[in-house]
């Protein structure tokens, strides 16, 4: 086994056991630290595939943004649980007050199991061509100057839609008393 | 150089997207299944990236940075607008709301 393969596998066990525990656990923090490790995986499986720029602007957008952003979501949504509210002297020793409910487990993870194992069977029996010729360095100066000739004008809109998305969070998220 | 299949790619993304799948059927926090909506997104871009590996044109490179932007967009109003329904209803549980038609 090559050593690019070894990576490609730790990578992938590193983003698919911390989707899982974010599929298991009923904590939100919990969930907060394991989708930040999914997307740690995510930009190391980029890498291996030779989107290094992708990469790079994944980990700044969802480790340094969204993340942040879904943290603070918790934080201003919190909702203290009455009953165990009396009963608590000490803050410290306490569990925090993030587990969430779900329904019954059984009908959800079913679904999800013969949605994958179908995508699976699906995907296995694609016709793939493993052969290709590798254009294996990084495509960093490629994806700016196509960005700024053949796909200038998305980027632009995509620039837009941005400025539009802030001005529209920060007004729907004011208080309109 | 060996280069990695894109059969791999493509099992990752299968699995973070039933994954995905599952959290949104499952949680009720809407937090939650805003997280399993992320998963959904990022398995399309890493499906995306794969097919654009051996792509000159790299196509699909390009199309997974605009859905990177529009998920980004998504997850901020998204969150704007759970801080609201928390403000107004006190809760943010898909179940707790009931429709008056």
């Amino acid at each position: 086994m090559s050593p690019l393969v070894i990576a490609f596998l730790v990578l992938a066990l590193l983003t698919c056991g911390s989707a899982l525990s974010l599929l298991w656990t009923k904590n939100l923090l919990h969930a907060a630290l394991a989708m930040f490790l999914t997307m740690l995986g995510l930009a190391g499986l980029y890498v291996l595939a030779y989107a290094d720029v992708l990469a790079v602007a994944h980990l700044l957008v969802y480790v340094g943004g969204v993340l942040i952003l879904i943290l603070f979501g918790i934080m201003l949504t919190n909702q203290t649980n009455q009953t165990n509210q009396t009963n608590q002297t000490d803050t410290a020793s306490s569990k925090n007050h993030l587990m969430t409910r779900e329904s019954s487990r059984l009908l959800p993870m079913s679904i999800g199991l013969s949605f994958f194992l179908g995508l699976f069977w699906l995907f296995t029996k694609g016709p793939w061509m493993n052969n290709l010729p590798v254009t294996g360095d990084s495509k960093l100066r490629e994806v700016g100057l196509g960005l700024l000739t053949e796909y200038a004008f998305p980027f632009e809109l995509a620039g837009v839609f941005l400025l539009i998305a802030l001005i529209g969070a920060t007004f729907v998220a004011k208080n309109h008393d | 150089m060996t280069d990695i299949p894109v059969l791999y790619f493509l099992w990752v993304s299968a699995f973070l997207f039933a994954t995905g799948l599952t959290i949104l059927l499952l949680k009720k926090n809407t937090i939650f299944v805003l997280m399993g909506i992320e998963l959904i997104l990022n398995a399309a871009n890493l499906n995306l990236v794969a097919f654009s590996k051996n792509d000159p044109s790299m196509q699909g490179l390009y199309l997974s940075l605009f859905v990177l932007v529009v998920g980004v967009c998504e997850m901020a109003i998204a969150l704007a607008i759970i801080l609201q329904v928390y403000r107004n209803y006190r809760a943010i549980d898909v179940d707790q709301f009931t429709s008056e038609f």
